[in-house]
């Protein structure tokens, strides 16, 4: 995966198995992104991307995308912006009665179903967020790939949303996200993978992973890893004179 | 009992509305006129029963009132939908169908149809503008080159070629400036050239277009989100936006060699279904052609009975109401918020 003379993935090698849950980290630009978007298919790449042994960019999959930075289309509500998820459920006709209980336990779900006249240009970060993940989440994907699906929710929601994302790997789906939440991520994804400039650093379980020099050295030293009472680790910034 | 499902999104009573207003404005199209037809005369000479028009009423509604409305409402129909199909796949509130050089590649056509100056020229006018526009539209494709996917660039190599194409015909016209008035009426857009052999190789095109772009409309709402969100949708967005594209530009390159440049519908219609249903999905798209095809039968309406017995350029009656009539609903509804 190249722009230019700059390539943003470099010798990357990985499996990802069947209904696991895996967690990219690392600093901005180490090319997290960049791999969520060339795993969807939307990207040329040199290589190969192979899911059950077929080529992603030679078939659309059932695969749900869930961007940190989404186009807000205009005058679209709610209801029928999460709607858009079922299109191809529905055979891209007119949506069936399945599609809208689906849409409609969703949203209750997300405590969405207050606001579901409510146009998606104005709702805020948070509400955007969640409205984002259930449409992720009535398309009933094999594979879930989340940017930063946390980064704009409240400690609450936060919980919330990656429970339910944890309840639909336990019914068989892939996720694959982006966390800079490091402690959360861990929380819940089995497996984490730290990317440095385009590279894996290290890829592993999370506890070993959260535990390693190599999380330290992506992050220039810039981080410390207390572990709590209760065994779980926290990760917090440093500043430099510390 | 507390509902279990959310309302369907797109309810075919809007659709059905939009089809008898439609049924109706015809129905007034037809009737008005220096000779006032019978409604139920009308309504029985279409269903064939005794007691329709006769003698010279029937001939003034079958040869001239109803190719007349049908053209209308074909014309509409086309712009409207093709309108609409423009704004979702350049995300633009305010693409309209001439937006990629069809209207300029037209206008240059029909203008050298007119300078040649001999009369069988002038009866290929519509061969000429439709060229036109098809040609306009394939060189703003070719000089966007590899980057036509991206709308914007698209966008800026269509306001390139349609100057391009205006300077030219305001060259061509000057030149020869007895074709100034043919030029500048064919520009204002007009329907008095309705017939049934128009409206039989018009409606082919236009009915096709409508057909591919209606049943495509679940596709076409992907192309509202990024190109990545459209894709994990399962839609391939590059695909769905040049065939759009195609159908959108057949359909007003037909509805512009036929009819000339009629303007403000392909705007006007899509806000006003999107505004009064609150809707922003293409499912609307039906309902946009019917409401499109309505607009202009009563537009055509306006321009033949204000100032009758003389004729108003339809095209100035769709902007004289069409431009208020969208302030209205845009504040109204904040449409664009």
């Amino acid at each position: 995966m190249r722009y230019g003379d700059f390539y943003a993935l470099d010798h990357l090698n990985l499996d990802i198995p069947r209904g696991s849950w895996t967690c990219l980290v690392g600093p901005n630009g180490a090319g997290k992104t960049t791999l969520l978007k060339t795993l969807l298919g939307n990207k040329a790449y040199d290589g190969s991307i192979v899911i059950d042994g077929v080529e992603t960019y030679k078939h659309l999959r059932n695969v749900a995308f869930v961007p940190q930075r989404p186009e807000i289309p205009v005058g679209m509500d709610v209801s029928e912006y999460v709607m858009l998820g079922r299109a191809r459920l529905d055979g891209w006709g007119r949506e069936s009665r399945t599609s809208r209980q689906i849409v409609h336990q969703m949203l209750e779900k997300m405590h969405l179903s207050g606001m579901r006249h409510q146009l998606v240009a104005q709702l805020s970060g948070g509400e955007m967020q969640r409205v984002l993940i259930a449409r992720a989440l009535v398309q009933e994907p094999e594979l879930l790939i989340l940017d930063e699906p946390t980064s704009a929710l409240d400690l609450h929601h936060q919980i919330a949303t990656l429970d339910h994302i944890e309840s639909l790997q336990k019914s068989g789906a892939t996720i694959v996200s982006t966390m800079h939440d490091i402690t959360l991520g861990a929380m819940y994804a089995e497996r984490i993978i730290i990317m440095q400039k385009g590279r894996v650093l290290l890829d592993g379980p999370s506890d070993a992973v959260i535990h390693s020099p190599e999380l330290k050295t992506a992050f220039d030293d810039r981080i410390s890893i207390h572990t709590l009472d209760n065994g779980r680790p926290v990760i917090i910034a440093t500043r430099n004179s510390s | 009992m507390k509902s279990q499902e959310i309302d369907r999104i797109w309810h075919w009573r809007i659709t059905a509305g939009a089809a008898l207003l439609l049924f109706f404005v015809m129905l007034l199209g037809v009737s008005f006129g220096p000779i006032p037809l019978d409604f139920f005369q009308i309504v029985r000479t279409i269903l064939g029963l005794d007691g329709g028009l006769q003698d010279e009423e029937r001939i003034l509604f079958l040869q001239l009132r109803l190719p007349r409305v049908a053209l209308a409402a074909l014309v509409g129909a086309a712009l409207a939908t093709s309108g609409a199909v423009y704004q979702t796949v350049f995300r633009n509130p305010l693409a309209d169908p001439y937006l990629l050089g069809a209207a300029a590649g037209a206008g240059l056509g029909a203008t050298l149809a007119l300078t040649r100056g001999n009369q069988s020229f002038y009866a290929a006018l519509p061969l000429f503008a439709f060229v036109g526009a098809v040609l306009a539209v394939l060189a703003t494709f070719l000089i966007s080159g590899k980057s036509s996917a991206n709308p914007a660039t698209l966008l800026l190599s269509g306001i390139a070629i349609g100057s391009f194409a205006t300077a030219f015909q305001t060259y061509l016209q000057q030149r020869k400036s007895e074709v100034l008035r043919p030029v500048y009426s064919w520009i204002l857009g007009q329907l008095t050239v309705a017939d049934w052999q128009v409206i039989k190789w018009a409606g082919f095109y236009i009915v096709v277009a409508l057909f591919i772009l209606i049943r495509m409309s679940r596709l076409l709402d992907g192309l509202l989100l990024s190109d990545e969100e459209a894709f994990s949708l399962g839609i391939s967005p590059k695909k769905i936006r040049i065939i759009a594209i195609a159908a959108a530009t057949l359909a007003t390159a037909t509805a512009v060699s036929a009819s000339g440049l009629i303007g403000f519908v392909g705007i006007v219609v899509p806000h006003l279904v999107r505004g009064l249903t609150k809707r922003a999905t293409n499912r609307a798209l039906f309902t946009v052609a019917l409401s499109g095809a309505a607009f202009l039968v009563l537009a055509d309406l306006g321009s033949r009975t204000l100032l009758s017995p003389a004729e108003l350029p339809i095209g100035v009656i769709t902007a004289f109401v069409g431009a208020p009539f969208l302030l209205f609903v845009l504040r109204a509804k904040r449409v664009l918020n």
